[in-house]
């Protein structure tokens, strides 16, 4: 064990490199804001929305790795933001970010994931297409 | 207005958008007007869902109703109603791994000062009116998580003599879980949804307007 250690002093260059990344004392004060969080680490790819996805396996198994969403959804990100290509990677199941992982089955009839619209005029409405089993039974007026 | 707008632009392409618009448009139509217009993939998405305002009062009671949402989604008392199974997924929802503290979620016994019902799990006949009576008493506005399949719809006791096909049959629900048992990460997305329609709430932009 170094001395630095010995003194916490790498604790203290943790800080000073996570306020380095954040952009400074501004930036991680927004991150802060934003995300309630404020990390240092690898960055490892970027997905079709642009949400950032790092790693930093200093930190504790689970929390080692973690997105930060597209600047253009402020306060309005969602987990199903998290594209499912990168989905089993920030979730641990697979190590290997999809664009180093060539065994990725890729079909013709795989459709573009999108996030959940609920609330919104694009939400899926589910519907039937098939008879109702019960018909209301709507009786003639007498005359 | 601007729902209106966007439906008019969404052109139907598909056959499935031809049934949709046909013989349940009605209920589409409602839907869509209650609802915000779908986000533009890059649009920067600022913090209000009220942006039309026309002139200064109308901004005025949207940025009052924006402080009075943040208010209500900042701190959600859920009524426990732990009903089976899905009740100690409810309980890992509370535990320090998802911690539902850090929303503002704090359990709490009274149905008279909880501002959010989570049904969790299966609603029995037996159960109905005492679910009915604790929805009742609790103070608006009110919502109600249904958490579970049994609780949506039934589930796996959907042809039992003895349950309640769903607990929107006795209250109106604002968000279904699924899952048999949702997991606390499924509860906790379904808080979070709650949180996000509890942002759209015009209460004041509604009192205004009368």
């Amino acid at each position: 064990m170094s001395l630095g250690k010995y003194l916490a002093l790498d604790k203290l260059a943790n800080l000073f490199n996570i306020l380095k990344q954040n952009g400074g004392i501004r930036g991680t004060l927004y991150k802060l804001y934003r995300q309630e969080e404020a990390k240092d680490g690898v960055l490892v790819g970027e997905d079709k929305f642009g949400n950032k996805y790092y790693e930093n396996p200093r930190y504790f198994y689970g929390r080692s790795r973690w997105v930060e969403y597209n600047e253009k959804f402020h306060l309005n990100y969602d987990a199903s933001q998290v594209t499912s290509e990168w989905y089993g990677w920030l979730h641990y199941k697979t190590d290997l970010p999809p664009h180093q992982d060539p065994s990725r089955p890729k079909y013709k009839w795989m459709i573009d994931g999108n996030e959940n619209l609920s609330g919104t005029t694009g939400q899926y409405t589910p519907y039937s297409t098939t008879r109702p089993k019960v018909e209301a039974w709507m009786p003639k007026k007498a005359e | 207005m601007l729902a209106i707008k966007t439906l008019g632009a969404a052109v139907p392409s598909t056959a499935l958008s031809v049934i949709k618009k046909g013989a349940f448009a009605p209920i589409v139509d409602q839907v869509r007007q209650t609802h915000l217009p779908a986000p533009k993939p890059n649009e920067k998405r600022l913090y209000s869902p009220f942006q039309d305002a026309s002139n200064m009062a109308e901004y005025a009671v949207a940025r009052l109703d924006d402080l009075l949402n943040w208010g209500r989604k900042g701190s959600m008392w859920p009524m426990t109603f732990g009903l089976a199974c899905c009740a100690v997924e409810m309980m890992h929802f509370a535990a320090p791994r998802y911690d539902m503290d850090r929303y503002g979620v704090v359990f709490r016994a009274s149905p008279r000062q909880s501002d959010v019902m989570i049904v969790a799990g299966t609603l029995t006949n037996k159960m109905a009116p005492a679910l009915r009576k604790v929805y009742d008493q609790m103070p608006d506005p009110r919502w109600v998580i249904s958490m579970g399949s049994c609780a949506n719809g039934g589930g796996y006791y959907h042809y039992s003599y003895s349950v309640v096909r769903g607990c929107d049959r006795i209250v109106p629900v604002d968000i279904y879980v699924p899952g048999c048992p949702p997991t606390a990460e499924a509860l906790l997305y379904g808080v979070l949804q709650l949180q996000k329609k509890v942002k759209r709430m015009k209460t004041i932009q509604i009192w205004y307007r009368k």
